[in-house]
């Protein structure tokens, strides 16, 4: 029996030395921790952004197992199992830092592509303004050419209406009187002995008064008065200073100058200016007179 | 007899084991340091950063009562431990302020944006 007793004994005592061998089998809640913590760790983001950082975890979590199954739950493996749920933690930040920053770098290159178009288009403004500008510029010194040329042609009408005057000195006198500027025209210039055609000659002579009315004053009203010498019958005389101041005013009217302007009468050789007796008395009184009126009738 | 012959042999074995783990000075500078620089990068100014950081410093103190008992072994877990702590506040103050920087980042973007609808808009 004692036999028995003692191979009981020994039984006991070999399960007693399993169960001390199996006791490691309930792990230490460090080493539940970092189990847990490298499973969520491997399972997101962080094995493919930080595999260097769970590779240092993973060893960690083996040395945690290792010492677990050999020594069971002792403060060894409670420290390692501590490590390696933090050295997974510090994984996962590094981790989530990359995400950020990379988050951060995806917005900052589309800030900056963004910002590149707005260049472009802003180029692309500037370039169509310039072009604008040039082209307002090139218009500029076109109406600049044009003003000089307008100037110039100004300063030659200016330059020809004072020839205009000073041709019109040459055959022509002209005074000032109370009824208005008188052109006094020689009728010897005009026509020939006893005729009212204009002579060819008078043609041009006329062609500057008219420019030279025209001009100076394009609204005054005159009146062409056809005068003679005192020779001759009175009635004949007055028709042909009529016929003559006629001519005179249609040339004028067919120079440019406003028929509703510009009216002809004759006096024959009522109106002399000189002694009739003289044959240079004679001449002066031959004339045909063109009076333009002081004011502007409107 | 026997019982003696075994403390004999006991005693010294377990006295030179004791003898043989020295200070952990090494691992308290290194504790030290990375706990410096957890305070330095602003660990103390973000929530998660202050945790990992009041972990590292509660072991460095456990550690240097753990040398002044003599249990050089125990402080040198605990100063291994504080070590990883620290860092991992620094890394966590760090994500802090990538996200800061993110976020900073998504603000220019979307004001950017506003600008240049403003700019359309007057053209």
């Amino acid at each position: 029996m004692s036999h028995f007793r003692n191979m009981g004994r020994f039984i006991a005592l070999g399960s007693a030395a399993g169960i001390i061998g199996c006791a490691p089998a309930r792990p230490p809640q460090d080493l539940l921790t970092a189990r847990a913590a490298y499973d969520h760790a491997s399972k997101g983001q962080t094995a493919a952004l930080d595999p260097a950082d769970m590779h240092v975890a993973k060893e960690q979590l083996d040395l945690a197992e290792a010492s677990f199954t050999k020594d069971g739950d002792t403060q060894d493996t409670r420290d390692q199992a501590y490590l390696a749920a933090r050295k997974t933690e510090y994984a996962e930040v590094i981790a989530r830092t990359m995400q950020s920053n990379r988050a951060k770098e995806g917005v900052v290159d589309a800030m900056h592509a963004d910002e590149k178009k707005t260049v472009a288009l802003t180029a692309a403004e500037l370039g169509r303004t310039k072009t604008e500008l040039a082209s307002q510029g090139a218009e500029l010194a076109a109406q600049g050419v044009a003003l000089k040329d307008e100037k110039t042609r100004r300063q030659d009408a200016e330059k020809r209406a004072t020839q205009a005057a000073a041709d019109l000195a040459k055959f022509a006198s002209v005074k000032q009187e109370a009824r208005g500027m008188v052109i006094t025209l020689s009728g010897s210039v005009l026509f020939a002995s006893a005729k009212w055609d204009l002579l060819p000659s008078a043609q041009l002579k006329l062609n500057e008064v008219a420019d030279a009315l025209t001009k100076e004053d394009p609204l005054s009203k005159m009146v062409v008065e056809g005068h003679t010498d005192s020779q001759g019958a009175a009635a004949y005389n007055q028709t042909l200073s009529q016929h003559r101041a006629e001519a005179v005013r249609d040339y004028l009217v067919s120079r440019g100058i406003a028929s509703d302007r510009i009216s002809a009468q004759g006096f024959g050789p009522t109106r002399s200016v000189a002694d009739n007796a003289s044959a240079e008395g004679r001449a002066n009184n031959r004339r045909v007179e063109i009076v333009v009126q002081a004011k502007p009738s409107q | 007899m026997k019982k003696s012959l075994l403390l004999v042999f006991a005693a010294p074995v377990t006295w030179a084991c004791a003898a043989s783990f020295p200070p952990p000075t090494q691992r308290m500078a290194d504790a030290q340091s990375a706990e410096r620089s957890a305070r330095e990068v602003g660990a103390n100014n973000e929530p998660t950063a202050k945790l990992s950081l009041k972990l590292a410093q509660e072991q460095i103190s456990l550690a240097e009562k753990a040398i002044s008992d003599g249990e050089n072994k125990r402080a040198d877990g605990l100063l291994i431990r504080a070590k990883v702590d620290a860092e991992l506040a620094i890394a966590e103050a760090r994500e802090k302020g990538a996200k800061a920087d993110k976020q900073e980042a998504v603000n220019d973007a979307v004001e950017q944006k506003a600008t240049n609808a403003g700019q359309g808009a007057v053209k």
